[in-house]
């Protein structure tokens, strides 16, 4: 279950420049889009799609890739979070962004701290298939809930606003959801580098190991998910502005396969990995609706054909290119997988 | 007590149809260590065969089916030697993404080449249900069920008593070790692929007559069948049918007695309280977690 190792033995300074540079292109690229293709409301549309998609999946990354917990029910969460955000909004219209953001992060988390209650005692397909209830049980409960919910037809989103203004027009939403979720990445980028953070990994790898150590398991894993949720929720939140509606049918069993795949398709437990799998299965989707009937072709055979050339993710491509130039001839003798680490 | 009594036996046929599902699921578990996600868009397609067999071969029904079972077993063979095979060293988690993969792969094209508009499918056995005095059950259920019994009796047989089940869970203890003692472990699990993904078949011929067949027809059932088989203990043969008539049981009661729009919801969270008093699931031993 262990992740393909992200750091090259030697030329770690090069890796370092070659990691801020490429953090560096990421935020010029993002924050320049808007000013190139800011005309071209579609564009635009898809690139907001594509980072707040990349903020869930770095969300269930957590959990799958650095918790090592399995969850089919990332979705259910998603919806938690904009159902939240968009029913505070309709009872206090003026409410400012950040605080509504912030309920339907709360809320999300709460909702992460049940689903992580059970944890102590299952894992593996038990997990699963509790995590997989929740995906399927959420959007029920939002059709049935209609007082709340709206039924069907699901809740109108109103437009975010900080203090006079509003983020209404395509290229605002982009702005919010581009500043949301580097500050989320941040933040998450940070917590793994504290002692709760590597508490995350020591469990994934060895729950011995880590009660050992003077780990306790139990909480680390509901912190794990409860971490999950928040990030989940702010997605959520961003999920429905974006749509500019929620409702039960935006959130199927489907939309959770979608964020798994995409954890995977990117590398498990690397955060680029985790952006630039979202960036291609919305890209592989969204590129398709044109034909339709071949979105699902189109993004299952992308997962498929990853997988099968670069079992690791596309995260572990920079890497298995080095240890193939510099230990190509002990490799040979060894034929295992290209994924490091996949016999831990 | 007469309506319960209905209930149960209405719910027989749905409880075999997800129990034969997830005997199809757990025999490629047992082998390859593999969670097939794949399976009921699998299943969806040999019925779209088994449809084409019918009203493109124009063959009786009969013959549509031996087609069907056959194209069963070749599809899943198929899935682990140009699939799984290849992705055999890699982690679980990888091959549990690259069968999610395939189930979005498998639906697109049996969409591309049949549609998505619902078709119909035979009843294996029509006419009146049997019973009186109130009590009715459907002839095409006894039928299920009886198949569901069949097929998980053989499979229990073959699997205890024969070499060939000695092979299987010899490969299911430890890939390796099967491997240096001679065990042929390639031939086993492209044998478990196959005749999993044709079990699982069957059940998609069962259920499609009572819903229409479209290449995402297996996805809700697909989703109990999973329920049923971790209910069961994910691994135990006679857990997955039990498994499968207690979710089959318990969504026919809540529909009847609490509420149908909380029916999926309802499931779930008996499921959640059975896991968390049995974290092992109803016949599952606790053993140390497979890797």
């Amino acid at each position: 279950m262990s992740p393909a190792s992200r750091t090259v033995p030697g030329g770690r300074a090069a890796a370092r420049i070659a990691q801020w540079a490429m953090v560096g292109a990421v935020v010029v690229i993002g924050v320049l889009f808007p000013q190139v293709y800011g005309q071209d409301f579609y564009a635009v549309t898809i690139a907001t799609e594509c980072i707040v998609y990349a903020l869930i999946t770095i969300s269930l990354n957590l959990l799958v890739g650095y918790g090592g917990q399995i969850s089919l029910g990332q979705a259910g969460l998603v919806a938690i979070g904009g159902y939240a955000g968009a029913y505070i909004l309709e009872k206090v219209p003026s409410l400012p962004f950040p605080v509504e953001l912030a309920f339907a992060a709360v809320l999300t988390t709460i909702a992460g701290l049940i689903l992580g209650l059970p944890t102590g005692r299952l894992r593996g397909h038990y997990l699963a298939v509790v995590t997989l209830g929740l995906g399927v049980a959420i959007p029920q409960i939002a059709l049935n809930l209609t007082s709340i919910t709206n039924g069907r037809t699901g809740l109108i989103v109103n437009p975010a606003s900080i203090g006079s203004l509003a983020l209404a027009s395509p290229v605002a939403i982009y702005y919010m959801c581009f500043v949301v979720t580097c500050l989320s990445v941040i933040a998450i980028h940070s917590l793994l580098k504290t002692r709760t953070g590597r508490a995350f990994m020591a469990v994934r790898d060895s729950e011995q190991a880590a009660a050992a150590m003077g780990i306790n398991v139990q909480r680390t894993k509901i912190t794990l998910f409860a971490v999950s949720a928040f990030f989940a929720g702010i997605g959520g939140d961003l999920f429905g502005h974006l749509q500019n509606l929620v409702a039960p049918g935006a959130f199927p069993f489907s939309l959770s396969l979608f964020f798994l795949a995409a954890v995977i398709v990117g590398g498990s437990a690397s955060l680029p990995g985790s952006v630039i799998g979202a960036i291609l299965l919305v890209l592989a989707d969204t590129q398709t609706t044109s034909l339709p009937g071949f979105e699902p072709v189109v993004v299952g055979g992308v997962v498929v054909l990853v997988l099968l050339i670069i079992p690791g993710g596309l995260a572990a491509v920079p890497a298995t290119l080095m240890r193939l130039r510099s230990r190509q001839g002990r490799r040979r003798a060894r034929t295992g997988s290209l994924a490091s680490g996949a016999g831990d | 007590m007469q309506t319960f009594a209905q209930y149960l036996l209405g719910s027989v046929g749905f409880g075999g149809i997800y129990a034969l599902a997830a005997l199809g699921l757990v025999l490629i578990f047992k082998t390859s260590g593999v969670v097939n996600f794949a399976f009921g868009a699998l299943a969806s397609l040999s019925t779209m065969i088994l449809w084409a067999g019918i009203h493109r071969l124009h063959v009786s029904v009969g013959i549509a089916w031996v087609i069907a079972v056959v194209a069963a077993l070749i599809i899943g063979g198929l899935c682990e030697v140009l699939l799984l095979e290849r992705l055999r060293r890699a982690p679980i988690t990888i091959q549990i993404v690259l069968t999610l993969g395939l189930l979005l792969l498998i639906e697109g094209i049996s969409g591309l080449v049949w549609g998505y508009t619902p078709k119909g499918i035979p009843l294996v056995i029509g006419g009146k249900s049997i019973g009186g005095n109130g009590f009715f059950i459907a002839r095409d259920d006894i039928f299920i069920v009886a198949l569901t019994l069949v097929v998980a009796l053989v499979m229990t047989v073959v699997f205890q008593r024969s070499r060939i089940g000695l092979g299987m869970r010899a490969v299911a203890a430890d890939r390796e070790t099967a491997a240096l003692m001679g065990v042929p472990v390639r031939r086993y699990v492209l044998a478990s692929w196959s005749i999993g993904v044709m079990i699982t078949s069957l059940s998609a011929f069962l259920v499609a007559p009572k819903v229409s067949l479209s290449p995402t027809m297996m996805e809700d059932i697909a989703v109990f069948a999973f329920a049923a088989a971790v209910l069961g203990g994910f691994g135990s043969l006679v857990g997955a049918v039990v498994g499968g008539f207690v979710v089959g049981i318990a969504a026919n009661l809540i529909a009847g007695y609490l509420s149908t729009n909380y029916q999926l919801t309802l499931v779930f969270v008996l499921i959640v309280v059975v896991l968390y008093l049995r974290p092992n699931g109803l016949f599952g031993r606790a053993a140390v977690a497979r890797q």
